[in-house]
């Protein structure tokens, strides 16, 4: 009897390493793909390109990572500190409303940026309009491709940072201000000696987070043909079908991220410390007045208007322009593949989680935390390493087992979509159910077990109706991140299906802006409404 | 038929520290309350779980009506015992309001094994009444304070009409002036239901008016079951003595079976609560507050030290000739004028009705 039970008890926290087990030997398969194709030797076409443009791809991605930390820091920072601690004309708008610009890809943005300033692109239609025809195109400024790049990956990601920092800011207690007032500091010496060390891991987890998605950035360089290892990877693959130097350029490329993915979980874990207690006191909000009023409003509505309005108006304007472009069957079949995508993703991540999370709760086991915590890393891998190394794990199966089973369901099939957007998803939804489960006081379950209801009798009528809310933002958060996904699904998907990114990618990349626009539409404004819908979880630092 | 619950060389420990070593004790008829004396960490808690089967206890049987519940090879499951749990920390359910949380136990569902002790006398509503939250039912839990919430708690768990009735601290949070009403009506309900109980409380009081009997818990383990008047005049040991804080021990001579000795106060006589001192005559005597009497004309006489307003009642606490801290009690309905440093007389000779000894 007692050897059954112990048995049966090891069995059943196998059941709930499953599914952490399954994604974590998944998230291992392309890290051990690019580590083993260091043991293999060096093609002619490395050799090459590290004679000629690596040094190149290298610059170009710092560089390209430098420019967005800036502005990240300046945009998010700022935004997040004047309307966490003042009230001027529209704070209360902006403090939501500014998260919208999530809802635009980077690559989105640099279409816009190009329709903007093309020749007898839309500024042109502008002044035209204002001012009569004339030669305008002899003073149109030209976009630097670099300088683009750096725009329109800063306007799409200083949220991340804005986000975690204005978290920081506004749990931080006023009591602690006060006490720098009492100790005789002015208005700077507190915002620099008490405020900014209090949100630097916020701050230091908020632009790891922008650099990781920078650096793997594929939509925006490629379209300005920036040559950064991203690109260079794709290059590698698709046009010299050279697989290992692709993989030793992953290498790089994966080190970079590892290292922000470090820094940023290590900030994080540090910020906790300003999670409010007992004894509390939110911040009071000064209000401004008159110039400091206006510089703050004018500051922050200039970077709305940049980073959301501005795309908007430039699609909306192209799809009004150019009529015969908008295809209604097409943004039907685009929204259908997308929800289609969505759906089936959301059940699998939420089946996936829940059976982790609750099986962390029961078991209380170090090693199924252990798993999990290294599952979630998923997210950290670049969509295109993460695409490539899966079509070659389907190879290599298929190659293990003498027949083409794997390569079949795997290569260019929405399973293999589905198996990576499980995989770089997977932290999003593990965290979602989490934080839920974490508000949720463990003897709650044992209140309901001593009334006589079963484990899954509780699970069914305890946990659920408890969790429904995380559900719900589990499933808008995929949503927004299948709309805005562009390398996995481009690489993995089948011929002829499309979502929102890839058809208006595809236009693009055949300067055919203008069929891009209504797709990149849709997008945002789909984007927009999950964002609008999910805004008070959003705001509470995701 | 044996005892209603009996509890048998329970031990538990985690991560090999022990927590609870060999825990006996029974409740012999249902319908009878059980008090669970201790100070803070001590176990109590941990006892209660291991009752209710939300804990294994490393070894130890557990029988409820016959039925054995844990032991070495027999396990049954949480939701199988018909044992009902009021927690400590809060445990309603965030996401219903009182009411619903109340019924969570009484509607009965697919996912619900049934309980076969039927409706209790009471409706949610009588005890919503006697435990003074009737206004709290739609409210949720976020909504109304950590001592409302235990007493919702606490409806919740007694609703359930249960076999067994375990209640953690179920009266820590209230405040005093509701206290004492509280307590009278939960006695009033779990007698008049017949719920036989368990509390686990740090209220020496709180146990000696609720509790049929009382064990208290020191030292991982249960050091003196009995009923509250022996435990309050007839503690077993030192242990129990300083637990209860309530007097001191002097040392003292046997003189005959009825009569001690001691250097600063002479002749004691009284009724030896215990008499097996392995041949020794000298002992530690304990002296209670009411213990010796106050006698102005008395001729023992010691310096005051110290003087506690208790309400009712005076303690003043007196030094002897070998710096003894005795303490003695005196009723306050009329102002004593012993300030510190005077004199204060002891009534002679001295009687103890009960001598307790180590």
């Amino acid at each position: 009897m007692q050897f059954y039970q112990n048995y049966f008890s090891k069995i059943k926290i196998n059941f709930w390493l499953i599914s952490s087990l399954l994604i974590s030997s998944l998230i291992c398969v392309p890290i051990l793909i690019i580590l083993s194709s260091f043991f293999t030797e060096l093609s002619g076409y490395y050799k090459l390109l590290t004679e000629t443009y690596l040094y190149t791809y290298v610059i170009n991605t710092v560089i390209l990572f430098i420019g967005v930390i800036l502005f990240s820091f300046v945009f998010g920072v700022g935004i997040a500190y004047l309307v966490s601690f003042y009230i001027f004309p529209g704070s209360k708008f902006i403090t939501w409303a500014i998260i919208l610009s999530f809802a635009v890809p980077g690559y989105i943005y640099a279409y816009s940026l190009t329709a903007f300033f093309e020749y007898f692109g839309n500024l042109y239609s502008l002044l035209t309009f204002l001012f009569g025809e004339a030669d305008y195109n002899k003073y149109m400024p030209r976009v630097d491709s670099m300088f683009g790049s750096i725009l329109s990956i800063s306007f799409s990601l200083f949220v991340y940072v804005y986000l975690i920092t204005r978290v920081c800011f506004i749990y931080q207690s006023q009591n602690q201000i006060d006490a720098g007032r009492n100790m005789g500091f002015s208005k700077y010496q507190i915002f620099s000696k008490i405020l900014i060390p209090a949100a630097r891991p916020g701050i230091i987890a908020g632009l790891s987070l922008v650099a990781m998605e920078t650096i793997s950035d594929f939509g925006t360089v490629s379209f300005f043909n920036v040559q950064t290892l991203t690109t260079a990877i794709y290059d590698s693959w698709i046009f010299y079908d050279d697989l290992n130097t692709a993989y030793q350029l992953s290498f790089f490329l994966i080190l970079f991220v590892f290292i922000f993915f470090s820094i940023e979980k290590f900030s994080r874990s540090r910020s906790q410390y300003n999670i409010p207690n007992k004894g509390y006191k939110t911040v009071e909000k000064t209000t401004l007045k008159g110039k400091q009023a206006f510089i703050a409003s004018f500051f922050c509505f200039f970077i709305f208007f940049l980073s959301f309005v501005f795309p908007v108006s430039q699609m909306l304007f192209w799809v009004l322009k150019f009529p015969a472009s908008f295809n209604l069957n097409e943004i039907l079949t685009l929204s259908f593949n997308t929800s289609f995508l969505v759906i089936i993703t959301t059940s699998i991540l939420i089946f996936l989680s829940f059976l982790t999370n609750y099986g962390m709760r029961v078991t209380d086991s170090k090693l199924l935390s252990t798993v999990t915590n290294f599952s979630i890393s998923g997210y950290a891998i670049p969509g295109i390493i993460l695409s490539v190394t899966i079509l070659t794990f389907a190879s290599l199966l298929s190659n293990f087992f003498g027949n083409s089973f794997f390569k079949i369901i795997i290569i260019g099939t929405v399973f293999g979509m589905i198996t990576a957007y499980c995989i770089r998803f997977y932290a999003l939804a593990i965290n979602g159910i989490k934080s839920g489960y974490e508000k949720l006081n463990k003897s709650i379950d044992d209140v309901s077990y001593l009334m006589g209801y079963t484990k899954f009798g509780t699970f069914i009528k305890v946990h659920v109706p408890f969790l429904k809310q995380n559900l719900v933002i589990i499933g808008m958060m995929v949503s927004i991140d299948i709309l805005k996904e562009l390398p996995i699904t481009f690489i993995l998907r089948p011929y002829n299906f499309d979502t929102f990114a890839t058809k208006a990618y595809v236009f693009a990349s055949q300067d055919m802006l203008e069929y891009a626009a209504s797709p990149s539409l849709f997008l945002i404004l789909f984007s927009s409404i999950f964002i609008l819908f999910s805004r008070k979880f959003i705001l509470k630092g995701f | 038929m044996k005892n209603y619950l009996e509890i048998k060389n329970l031990d538990y420990s985690v991560n090999s520290e022990h927590i609870l070593n060999d825990v006996n004790f029974n409740i012999n008829k249902k319908g009878e309350i059980v008090c669970l004396l201790g100070p803070s960490g001590i176990g109590k808690t941990t006892i209660l779980r291991s009752i209710a089967g939300l804990i294994k206890p490393r070894n130890g049987k557990i029988t409820l009506k016959d039925k054995t519940l844990t032991s070495d090879n027999e396990f049954v499951e949480p939701e199988d015992r018909n044992i009902s749990l009021s927690f400590q920390d809060n445990s309603l359910f965030p996401h219903y309001n009182v009411e619903e949380n109340i019924k969570f136990g009484v509607k009965r569902s697919l996912f619900c094994s049934k309980n076969k002790n039927g409706p209790l006398g009471y409706s949610v509503d009588d005890l919503l009444d006697l435990f003074f939250i009737k206004e709290l039912k739609k409210k949720y839990p976020h909504e109304i304070s950590a001592g409302q919430a235990q007493r919702v708690s606490l409806v919740r768990s007694i609703i359930h009409n249960p076999d067994l009735l375990l209640l953690d601290e179920p009266l820590a949070n209230i405040d005093q002036y509701l206290k004492n009403k509280i307590q009278d009506n939960l006695k009033q309900v779990l007698k008049k239901s017949g719920l036989t109980t368990i509390i686990v409380t740090h209220d020496k009081f709180e146990a000696f008016y609720l509790g049929d009997y009382c064990g208290v818990l020191l030292n991982k383990r249960i050091v003196q079951f009995d009923s509250p008047y022996n435990l309050h005049h007839l503690p077993k040991n030192k242990m129990v003595v300083e637990f209860f804080n309530r007097g001191v021990l002097i040392p003292a001579k046997i003189k005959s079976d009825d009569t001690l000795y001691n250097e600063d106060l002479g002749e004691i006589k009284g009724n030896f609560s215990n008499i097996d001192f392995q041949g020794r005559d000298q002992v530690d005597l304990l002296i209670q507050p009411e213990d010796l009497e106050h006698d102005d004309k008395s001729k023992l006489k010691f310096d005051v030290v110290d003087k506690k307003f208790r309400g009712s009642s005076f303690i003043y606490i007196l030094k002897t000739h070998s710096n003894l801290m005795l303490p003695v009690f005196v009723h306050s309905h009329h102002e004593h004028l012993h300030q510190e440093n005077e004199k204060f007389g002891i009534k002679q000779p001295i009687y103890i009705d009960h001598l307790v000894c180590f």
